[in-house]
């Protein structure tokens, strides 16, 4: 590159020299034919055509290359925003709770499982090993948490559902997720999981032999600068009337 | 969430519908709680048997002001019974 450089520099210099020994009609003239080379003119229209047409080729492909690694963000942006694709969407649909009819011939059994960061200090259980839940019901659910130390200690909480495919039809309809969550010192709680699993989970033929479904909670401490990772419209709710 | 694009198989976790319940500090509904998990227990953790009782607890909450007052039907409780996927389909 220093060479180019190098090489270049001179070439002005040149260039800059030629130009200043002579007067000023005689200098453009001169740079116009300098300006193919020492070729004839169509010739050098021509050579001017075929790399001006390289550089839109070449220009194109780049263009084309950057398209493609930016679309996958973009695609997800999309999809995040019109839940197109088999993504959850984003709002549910609480007309959808009211209409939805329970299926009979499929009985899902939902397992709790509850877990907690290395630092938390709350012990933190679920009520009941397992339900047996029909699709199309909404369900109530339990755990709970106690806070055996001497001091408020302020939880969060985020959840996962086992398989990964089911997850789009677990919708919860209010849980105690994604909030700070306060215990007072020696104070025990029952947290209650109100959730219900979509009818259209029968239609889902990767979840066909599905009959287990694991909802795994996890409480973390709520330290001054802890970042969980959200979903961004995740929003905190007043639940009070 | 980038770093979720490049893992497709990641969970997304969505934000519940009516938002987290308050917590139940001084144990309001705890016997509501307890007549439930009971109901649970006698009939080998079926729901759809323990149905009544799960709506006097959620009714509790809404009257101690634990949670938002809706109509039932919204919360999946109808008022008359709906016709079930094999009704429908006869």
């Amino acid at each position: 590159m220093l060479r180019t450089f190098g090489s270049l520099r001179m070439h002005c210099q040149q260039v800059l020299k030629q130009t200043n020994k002579q007067p000023l009609t005689t200098r453009t003239c001169r740079k116009q034919s300098t300006l193919g080379g020492n070729r004839s003119d169509p010739d050098a229209a021509r050579k001017l055509r075929s790399k001006s047409t390289l550089y839109y080729i070449t220009a194109g492909g780049v263009l084309i290359v950057g398209f493609s690694y930016a679309a996958v963000p973009l695609y997800s942006i999309f999809c995040q925003a019109y839940s197109y694709g088999g993504t959850t969407s984003q709002g549910h649909d609480t007309e959808k709770v009211e209409h939805m009819v329970k299926v009979n011939d499929r009985v899902l059994k939902i397992r709790f499982n509850a877990d907690i960061g290395s630092s938390m200090r709350w012990n933190f259980k679920p009520q009941q090993y397992e339900i047996k839940v029909a699709p199309g019901e909404t369900a109530l659910a339990f755990y709970t948490a106690k806070n055996p130390t001497d001091k408020p200690v302020v939880g969060i909480s985020t959840y996962n559902v086992i398989p990964f495919e089911a997850g789009a039809y677990f919708n919860k309809i209010q849980c105690f997720c994604f909030e700070e969550q306060m215990l007072n010192p020696h104070e025990e709680v029952d947290m209650p999981v109100f959730f219900y699993i979509d009818p259209e989970i029968t239609q889902d033929p990767a979840l066909e032999y599905c009959d287990t479904i694991t909802l795994s909670y996890t409480f973390f401490e709520a330290k001054e600068g802890l970042k969980l990772n959200f979903p961004t419209y995740a929003k905190p709710h007043a639940a009070s009337a | 969430m980038t770093s979720q694009i490049y893992n497709q198989k990641k969970f997304i976790p969505t934000a519940p519908e009516k938002g987290s319940f308050p917590l139940d500090h001084e144990s309001l509904c705890k016997k509501h709680f307890l007549i439930y998990a009971s109901c649970l227990r006698r009939n080998d953790n079926d729901n759809s048997k323990c149905r009544a009782e799960a709506k006097e607890y959620l009714g509790c909450r809404m009257e101690n002001n634990l949670m938002e007052k809706t109509e039932w039907a919204k919360l999946g409780f109808p008022e008359k019974e709906q016709p079930t996927v094999k009704e429908q389909q006869q």
